[in-house]
């Protein structure tokens, strides 16, 4: 009997970390493949032929298009959503709470969807100040979002201190609160940058040519693949050093708080005779971001002149987006539990710089990982896998691999291995204790990862149209091919279906990622603030 | 109730070594402090009791069960029965107040009364339905120990449970779960870096320095007959004098003082006088001084006192530090007398065994 707990083999700690650190090297393998096929790509067409294609007129045009455009968007995103952010957070502006859900939900709103609304509305509305003005209505809530989180925990006795120390109102408002969000509004314009790099739909809608816009044409209708090639490099380029800028703008001081005690919560500013211009403001904001394509959308569907019943296609379409969100979802969220547990609980340089690696896919928009693949399967697997199902789901699950890293790593860090260890000193096994303790608090982290992979799944077009089974529609294809052929009004309920799977629970989540570490925080030791921050923090 | 016996411990983390060959004997029923500062390897040594890490080298006893033998005897630590209080209670966050005191119990020992039970020792009845994060540092730490506690376990495990506390908090907490402990009568390890602590609640103090036990005694023998200079100065404040041993007196800056036990030859010798040994007269009464500084701390006052000859500071001495009870503030400047109260501790003067702190 006194034998029995004898356990030979068994050794806490340490060791466990082994076999965990071998399936993280080769999820990140795969999950780097886009990034090597690329360079794999490179040497094949040969310098020459890139030296060719690079010093073009063209591409000089090209890039002029797409760093100008970048440049613009990102700046006003930084301007429009940190002033939102301040109004809404720090002000006593009329319906600041209605405000809050508001102003946040057009970032589930695809930016293809938004610009096809407007263009449904102003049939002529085109050119470079139309895509500014586009862009900047899809994504500024990027920046909105971290920097609402910042100021809402940031200590307004720093503001006070301020004050006492003889600084004006205003000059408080650029040293101090700028300054506690300055982090988040870098890491908010940063995540701007990468998507107006990567976004194809709303400029191919506006008639706006950019690398991306003009990467898929080479491809999918030139199918002049070194040219692609050639461009895909310059935005990957392009890519990586603005996400290499964060790093740089980061800088070295701290934005928390330093030191004990409690932080004084916020205290409201008083508009004063400036609250009627702030509300306009806000609501302009809303109407431009939200009402214009919702509206459009409505607008189209109802007035359309054809049947109100939804068309046998729409279900079908709805049913596929689903399977391959979920796919992706499931896929990407597993994937990831290796690398956020070793980066959670052994926390070690090489596990750090691995994590590091895999977020280097931020850099690659889904258009390159898509060709990469589609180059993959055609000049080293003879064919096979291209066009299926498997394949357009490992697309979309390294897409958003960063994202489920992030995620993931907030849910692990809920459970932190002490926790196990007391469950296991009360005398419970280690797979009860599991069950018990680690599941519990670990599952809706996991779910919310999936239902973050899931929502950017449901409303991705461009690897979708790159990738996609011949057979097989999604909405997005859907809605891409009625809009293509100018009928308006039969895409609309596709994006409609679309805006009402990604904007709604999209809140939802966001709110929630919000929420829940001020509510555990003691306990789980995860930072507050949602998952922007988090993801540009990573 | 068992006792514990930990014999010739090592654990090393890649290069660094952290016990070095840990002895150390836990009555049955008592209450034993491991004290030692940050990173000295108390919380690893009581990891490895607990069965969370295993030892490099050496044995764990359980009572007369070899638990961990650092080779193929190891007992899981599911199955050890030994409660652990870990550092900020780590309470499960997703569970009530209730179902985190009967985690360990199993669905037929009677749950809901034995659960109502423990938390009305530990003060907490109608606790039951809250969740961690509605409770204050305290009440978590009550909760961890009910839950500690509900296996009725045969030694108990306390990692630094109060440090995490304010210091108002601190000592009512502390003397509530020592009476909760007494009342259960279980074998008791606390770990701390905290003096105070370690003395008012221990019957038997480890000092744990450089990954060895440098001294295990009662708080008093202790406190009275530090084995050396560093476990002195750790424990409390300790004026360290040079001086001259002959026939069990002391000739030193202070006087002639006698030595409590000395065990060594003739010769020099360092010694350590206690702040509260040393009094304060008038000028002429003993040793002439003068007032450098005085901190008053309602319940005492610390004096530190310069020692001068003829009105001139002699040199090479360090300031003395003299505890007073309260009273009349002294002014600095004022001269003094000193006198020294009682025996004093004193060890041979050798090449660098004074300067041996456990910081």
């Amino acid at each position: 009997m006194r034998r029995a707990w004898l356990d030979r083999h068994h050794r806490p700690g340490g060791h466990r970390s082994i076999g965990l650190t071998v399936v993280a090297v080769l999820v990140s393998a795969v999950v780097l493949v886009p990034i090597v096929f690329l360079v794999v790509q490179a040497v094949q067409v040969g310098w020459a032929e890139l030296r060719h294609l690079l010093f073009r007129h063209l591409t000089a045009v090209l890039v002029w298009n797409t760093v100008s455009l970048v440049v613009v968007v990102t700046a006003i995103c930084a301007v429009i959503g940190t002033l939102a952010a301040w109004f809404v957070e720090r002000t006593d502006v009329p319906g600041r709470r209605w405000f809050a859900v508001l102003v946040v939900i057009p970032l589930g709103i695809p930016d293809f969807v938004v610009s096809f609304g407007w263009r449904a509305i102003f049939p002529s509305i085109g050119g470079f100040w139309a895509a500014v003005l586009i862009m900047s209505l899809a994504v500024y809530p990027l920046v909105f979002l971290p920097v609402a989180a910042s100021l809402r925990s940031a200590d307004s006795a720093q503001e006070e201190v301020a004050r006492s120390l003889g600084l004006g109102r205003i000059r408080t408002f650029w040293t101090v609160t700028v300054g506690q969000a300055r982090v988040a509004i870098l890491g908010g314009a940063i995540l701007v940058g990468l998507v107006v790099l990567a976004e194809f739909g709303a400029f191919e809608i506006l008639g706006y040519q950019t690398l991306t816009t003009e990467i898929y044409n080479e491809f999918q209708v030139g199918f002049n693949e070194p040219a692609a090639c050639a461009l895909s490099l310059i935005l990957v380029f392009l890519g990586a050093l603005l996400l290499a800028s964060e790093d740089v703008v980061r800088g070295r001081g701290r934005t928390a708080r330093l030191g004990a005690g409690a932080a004084q919560a916020a205290k409201r500013i008083s508009l004063g005779r400036a609250r009627p211009a702030a509300l306009a403001g806000l609501a302009l904001l809303v109407v431009l971001a939200l009402g214009v394509p919702v509206g459009a959308i409505i607008y189209l569907i109802v007035h359309g002149g054809h049947s109100t019943l939804p068309p046998a296609s729409l279900w079908i379409a709805t049913g596929n987006t689903f399977a391959y969100a979920a796919a992706a979802g499931v896929v990407a969220t597993i994937a990831a539990l290796p690398i956020a547990l070793l980066s959670v609980r052994f926390a070690r340089p090489g596990v750090l710089a691995l994590e590091r690696v895999n977020m280097l896919v931020l850099a690659v928009p889904g258009l390159v990982v898509a060709l990469s693949l589609t180059y993959l399967t055609e000049h080293f697997l003879q064919g096979r896998f291209y066009l299926t199902d498997p394949l357009l789901v490992l697309c979309y699950s390294i897409m958003f691999f960063p994202l489920a890293i992030v995620a993931v790593r907030a849910a692990i860090a809920r459970a932190p291995a002490g926790l196990e260890e007391v469950g296991r000193s009360l005398g419970v096994h280690r797979h009860a204790v599991t069950w018990r303790v680690t599941v519990p608090l670990v599952a809706p982290g996991l779910a919310a990862a999936f239902a973050l992979v899931f929502l950017e799944t449901a409303t991705e077009l461009t690897a979708t149209l790159v990738l996609h089974p011949t057979n097989v529609e999604t909405l997005a294809t859907q809605f891409w091919a009625y809009q293509a052929n100018l009928s308006y009004s039969q895409a609309a309920p596709y994006a409609l279906v679309m805006v009402l799977i990604a904007a709604v629970p999209g809140y939802v989540l966001g709110r929630w990622f919000d929420r829940q570490p001020e509510r555990r925080a003691a306990q789980a030791n995860v930072a507050p603030g949602s998952v922007q921050p988090a993801l540009v923090a990573a | 109730m068992r006792s514990l016996a930990i014999n010739g411990v090592t654990k090393s983390f890649g290069q660094q070594s952290v016990l070095q060959g840990v002895d150390l004997v836990v009555p049955d029923g008592s209450f034993t402090a491991i004290l030692g500062a940050s990173g000295s390897g108390k919380t690893t040594l009581l990891r490895i009791v607990a069965g969370f890490e295993r030892p490099d080298r050496g044995e764990v006893w359980l009572g007369d069960e070899l638990v961990d033998d650092a080779g193929s005897r190891y007992m899981p630590c599911e199955r050890r029965r030994i409660g652990y209080v870990p550092q900020e209670g780590a309470l499960f966050p997703h569970l009530s107040v209730g179902r985190n005191v009967g985690f360990g119990l199993s669905r037929h020992d009677a749950r809901r009364t034995r659960v109502d039970e423990l938390l009305e020792m530990v003060g907490l009845g109608g606790y039951r339905r809250r969740y961690p994060h509605q409770l204050s540092g305290g009440q978590q730490q009550r909760v961890a120990l009910a839950r500690a506690l509900a296996i009725e376990p045969e030694v108990v495990l306390l990692d630094e449970p109060f440090s995490s506390l304010d210091a108002a908090l601190r000592a009512s907490v502390r003397s509530d779960v020592l009476a909760v402990l007494r009342q259960a009568g279980t074998t008791s390890v606390l770990v701390t870096h905290d003096q105070d602590e370690a003395l008012s609640m221990a019957d038997q103090v480890a000092v744990l320095r450089d990954g060895v036990v440098a001294q295990l005694d009662t708080p008093a023998g202790l406190y009275g007959h530090p084995g050396d200079a560093g476990v002195a100065q750790f424990l409390g404040e300790a004026n360290l004098i040079e001086g001259e041993i002959r026939d069990g007196i002391a000739t030193t800056i202070l006087g002639r003082l006698p030595v409590g036990s000395w065990s060594g030859p003739s010769g020099p010798a360092r010694v350590m006088v206690r702040p509260e040994q040393i009094e304060l007269g008038e000028v002429g009464e003993g040793i002439d001084g003068i007032v450098d500084s005085y901190e008053y701390y309602g319940h005492d006052a610390i004096v530190c006192v310069r020692l001068e000859r003829m009105g001139v500071p002699e040199p090479g001495i360090p300031e003395l530090v003299v505890r007073i009870t309260g009273g009349q503030p002294l002014v600095p400047g004022l001269r003094v007398g000193l006198s020294v109260r009682g025996p004093v501790v004193a060890w041979p003067a050798g090449p660098g065994g004074a300067e041996n702190s456990p910081e």
